[in-house]
């Protein structure tokens, strides 16, 4: 099978249990008074040169904050990213399955996966994940964004906790902060000074800024920007080009003229 | 038949023949370790003989294709795996070789009611400096070598040893460029070697051993023969790169790069 390009069936025949990522029990292990890990405030959203794909740093399990420097945003090759939401064992050994596969695909089968291709995948663990996704032990809703080569566009895909595949239009979101960020990203794309698909980077960059500190605002489980601590967002851009990450310096200038003080 | 220990002796020892005729039609396959990185050329008639296997490892065949691809898809398997359970660093050339592709084949050459790989194979290893850069062939029958800075996949083993000797005397490859230049002049060496060892091989219908080539063809001859296979067949010239900035060190040179790197005196004249 592994010259299908399937590097899943590849893991299986080695006895790795890829259809199955929750954590092993033996019965005896904790159980209802365990605090998983999750929440967090992911998004991605069209604008006028491609997409951006940002998310907090912030990592909790229950009250507790584990981890302000959490990169939730993962590049899984040149053209595409995963931005998680959820239980961050499950979605970063997630992530690990896919930059391999993808990896395994184009140099046994000689030629890029297509963007549907990467769909599949994704869509293929997070239905193989649904008993963990159920038990709350390994729940991950992700959002997939990335450029489509054949199509020549930027694409935003989110999924529920079953695997189940929406292509967003203008933009996705997810985690515990993503109620939020959902109503004003609503409001502006309709109200707003023009639809958010047209806004230009600096303006598209901002507003992202904006969106992560409003989500901080009213979800203890997203940090959203802390500039004292020079904690900034994880802003990854997405376009013919590829990916390529926001540096931070821009994101602390702009922090400090477009979000920090009214203008 | 082959019961008896002196059957299987020779029944090997056919196969080794049967093997190396196999060979002699082939395009011999250089590796090269410079400053930038590793660089690997050979030429094809349709089909790529030079493949990735992982983020610093490139893989060079020479042989029969559905072997190679067989052979290939072991290593591509195993250093995934690999990359997948451990960590990228650990997948090595030398792991890979030595408890991938070498069991493999030297059992396949032994087991003789079987087909044997038609194969042999190149695998290069970048490092982060020149010192860390590996090469490793391996033959038909499993035996396998490794090197530091030269690797050659050829028809015979006599061509190896002149060509490596030609390799010591070369100055050292400073640039892309002149990786190119000297590792198109070495294919062009072992091609000609290749072609006068298999042409002496039918004049004597093997009745006596061919003598091994001794000496290095002229340098006319040399270039006479890569304006030839210029002419004729495809260039393929892949880049390890040192330098990349990326994870990923693979980069196939694609033609309107390679043009300028080919000197003149090798470039088929267009009015011929």
């Amino acid at each position: 099978m592994g010259q299908q390009g399937d590097f899943l069936q590849v893991l299986r025949e080695q006895g790795y249990a890829v259809d199955d990522l929750r954590p092993t029990f033996n019965g005896s292990g904790p159980s209802g008074h365990t605090e998983i890990t999750a929440g967090t405030t992911v998004f991605a959203m069209k604008y006028r040169d491609g997409v951006l794909v940002a998310g907090d740093r912030r990592a909790t399990a229950g009250n507790v904050v584990m981890y302000d420097r959490t990169d939730k945003v993962l590049e899984l090759d040149r053209f595409s990213v995963l931005a998680i939401a959820g239980v961050p064992a499950t979605a970063f050994e997630m992530a690990r399955i896919l930059e391999h596969s993808f990896k395994y695909y184009r140099r046994s089968q000689l030629q890029d996966l297509s963007f549907e291709g990467k769909l599949r995948a994704l869509a293929t663990l997070l239905k193989n994940n649904a008993p963990a996704a159920l038990a709350g032990t390994g729940t991950v809703a992700p959002i997939f964004a990335g450029y489509d080569q054949l199509e020549g566009c930027g694409k935003i895909f989110f999924y529920d906790i079953l695997g189940a595949e929406f292509e967003a239009v203008e933009y996705a979101v997810s985690g515990s902060g993503s109620s939020t960020i959902r109503g004003i990203l609503f409001y502006m794309n309709r109200w707003g000074t023009g639809p958010i698909a047209g806004l230009n980077e600096e303006e598209a960059l901002a507003f992202v800024l904006r969106l992560m500190t409003s989500a901080a605002e009213f979800d203890s489980a997203t940090g959203g920007v802390d500039a004292q601590a020079q904690l900034y967002p994880i802003v990854k851009r997405i376009s013919a080009e590829g990916v390529r990450t926001i540096p931070a310096e821009r994101l602390k200038l702009l922090f400090s003229e477009k979000v920090l003080n009214h203008v | 038949m082959y019961e008896e220990p002196y059957r299987w002796i020779e029944a090997v020892a056919n196969r080794r023949q049967y093997l190396d005729d196999q060979f002699t039609q082939g395009n011999p396959l250089v590796g090269v370790s410079f400053a930038q990185g590793i660089l690997l050329l050979t030429f094809n008639r349709g089909t790529e003989k030079i493949y990735e296997v992982y983020d610093r490892i490139a893989l060079g065949g020479m042989g029969h294709p559905a072997d190679l691809e067989k052979l290939r898809y072991t290593v591509l398997d195993m250093a995934h795996v690999e990359g997948f359970q451990r960590s990228p660093a650990d997948v090595t050339a030398s792991r890979l070789m030595k408890n991938g592709l070498a069991p493999v084949i030297k059992q396949a050459f032994e087991e003789i009611f079987k087909a044997p790989y038609i194969a042999k194979i190149l695998l290069a290893e970048v490092g982060t400096t020149q010192d860390h850069d590996h090469l490793f062939t391996i033959n038909y029958d499993g035996m396998f070598e490794e090197q530091r800075e030269f690797g050659l996949l050829a028809a015979s083993p006599s061509i190896r040893g002149l060509l490596t000797q030609e390799w010591k005397n070369h100055s050292p490859l400073s640039s892309l460029q002149s990786a190119v230049e000297g590792s198109l002049r070495l294919w062009g060496i072992a091609s000609l070697l290749q072609a006068s060892t298999s042409s002496l091989d039918t004049e004597e219908e093997g009745t006596t051993p061919s003598s091994p080539p001794s000496t290095i063809p002229d340098d006319e001859a040399i270039a006479a023969r890569i304006r030839e296979t210029l002419s004729k067949e495809t260039l393929e010239c892949v880049l390890l790169d040192r330098d990349s900035g990326k994870m990923e060190t693979y980069r196939a040179l694609n033609h309107t790069e390679l043009q300028p790197f080919i000197p003149a005196m090798y470039q088929p004249s267009i009015s011929s």
